[in-house]
């Protein structure tokens, strides 16, 4: 199911949720994470409510987790440091880790993706600086995603790809957001694939259990 | 100056693609020169001399656009990182790919129905605001006597629930 790991509908933006369902119907989106937002259905596009804590402090994050974490939720954490990330990826209760781009090169490293890997925590490719963003800022942000491509060849961690619209203006089609990724060398069947991976954090394959 | 045979010409590929708001109508020259723009921003000038884009029209909602065969990826990828043509916010979403200009031309959106950008006032909060209500209950608000301010996109669905949470204000739709 082709999502857009991130949308931030009104107050943050300046369109309302049905609005932005409406235009991702039109795009071809079958669902949409909004920060903030209720869960439900509306024009056939199913709205995943999402949890954006952005903190400094571990504790901080845990105590947000517990506070306004819910069933159903997807729970986006802001990048900092390497230590804070390696602690976020072994955190119970986050989903996804945003804003690797604007982190120092060595804030993700081949342990923090390992441990993305064996945690199941995705991380986000946002695309909102590609597509605003020119000259030596793109440039750095293209950098910071080949190596991250390069890191996921061999840990094989989930991916999602986020447009971090605030506004209808700033949605994008899943065929574009595939295209977008071809610049920095990630496969248009990996682009599928991190584009229906929010579903997927929602529903964990869990181990076996005995129920009786 | 005589023709060049057809197998000595150059190839080239169209790109129908759609424009969001549709109103009012984009200047193609303006647009020619934001597609040139975001293209030599993201390729660089050599391959922009390859990729050779050019705005053939544009209408109400569509643009055509033209490159060399082989390079319609990458002039859709920098159609994607369009956002602006002057002052004024706009996205292309290319919708077809073809080879010759006759079969976009037939898939072209058809003339807009009675209803799709009908202008109307309406009164929320105490101030007026100016809505353009298109087809499939899209409505775009945008104060009305400010200028360079981003218009609020809302729904049909959205005006009703406001309507029913704020019984002190009034939604007044008068066609101008």
């Amino acid at each position: 199911m082709e999502t857009d790991a991130c949308v931030h509908p009104w107050p943050a933006g300046n369109a309302s949720v049905p609005r932005m369902a409406l235009e991702a119907a039109a795009l071809g989106l079958r669902a949409l994470v909004a920060r903030d937002a209720m869960p439900g259905e509306y024009a056939g596009v199913r709205i995943i409510p999402a949890l954006i804590i952005s903190e400094p402090d571990i504790r901080k994050v845990s105590g947000q987790i517990r506070k306004r974490g819910t069933v159903g939720t997807l729970v986006l954490v802001d990048a900092g440091e390497n230590g804070f990330n390696r602690s976020l990826l072994a955190m119970k209760g986050v989903h996804i880790v945003r804003n690797i781009c604007r982190t120092h090169r060595n804030a993700f490293d081949h342990v923090a993706a390992r441990l993305a890997e064996a945690s199941g925590v995705a991380i986000d490719i946002d695309l909102y600086p590609l597509v605003h963003a020119r000259g030596s800022a793109r440039q750095r942000v293209l950098h910071r995603y080949i190596d991250l491509i390069r890191l996921r060849s061999r840990y094989h961690f989930p991916l999602t790809l986020s447009t971090n619209a605030c506004s209808v203006l700033d949605m994008r089609s899943p065929g574009e957001m595939q295209l977008l990724c071809t610049l920095f060398s990630l496969p248009e069947e990996d682009a599928a694939l991190a584009l229906s991976t929010p579903e997927a954090l929602l529903q964990p394959v869990e181990p076996v259990r005995v129920v009786r | 100056m005589k023709a060049r045979p057809p197998t000595l010409r150059e190839k080239k590929r169209y790109i129908l693609a759609s424009i969001w708001p549709p109103e009012p109508e984009p200047d193609p020259k303006e647009l020619y020169g934001a597609v040139l723009e975001a293209v030599t921003c993201l390729f660089g000038d050599a391959a922009t001399a390859r990729i050779r884009p050019v705005v053939i029209s544009c209408g109400t909602g569509y643009v055509l656009l033209r490159c060399s065969r082989g390079c319609e990826k990458q002039l859709r990828i920098a159609l994607a990182t369009l956002t602006s043509v002057g002052e004024r916010r706009i996205v292309l979403h290319p919708k077809a790919t073809s080879g010759t200009l006759l079969a976009l031309r037939r898939k072209l959106p058809p003339t807009l129905p009675a209803r799709e950008g009908e202008e109307l006032v309406v009164q929320y909060g105490g101030k007026e605001w100016s809505a353009r209500r298109y087809q499939g209950q899209k409505i775009d608000l945008l104060e009305k006597g400010i200028k360079g301010q981003a218009p609020v996109y809302i729904t049909q669905d959205d005006i009703e629930e406001l309507a029913c949470s704020h019984r002190h204000t009034r939604w007044d739709t008068t066609g101008q």
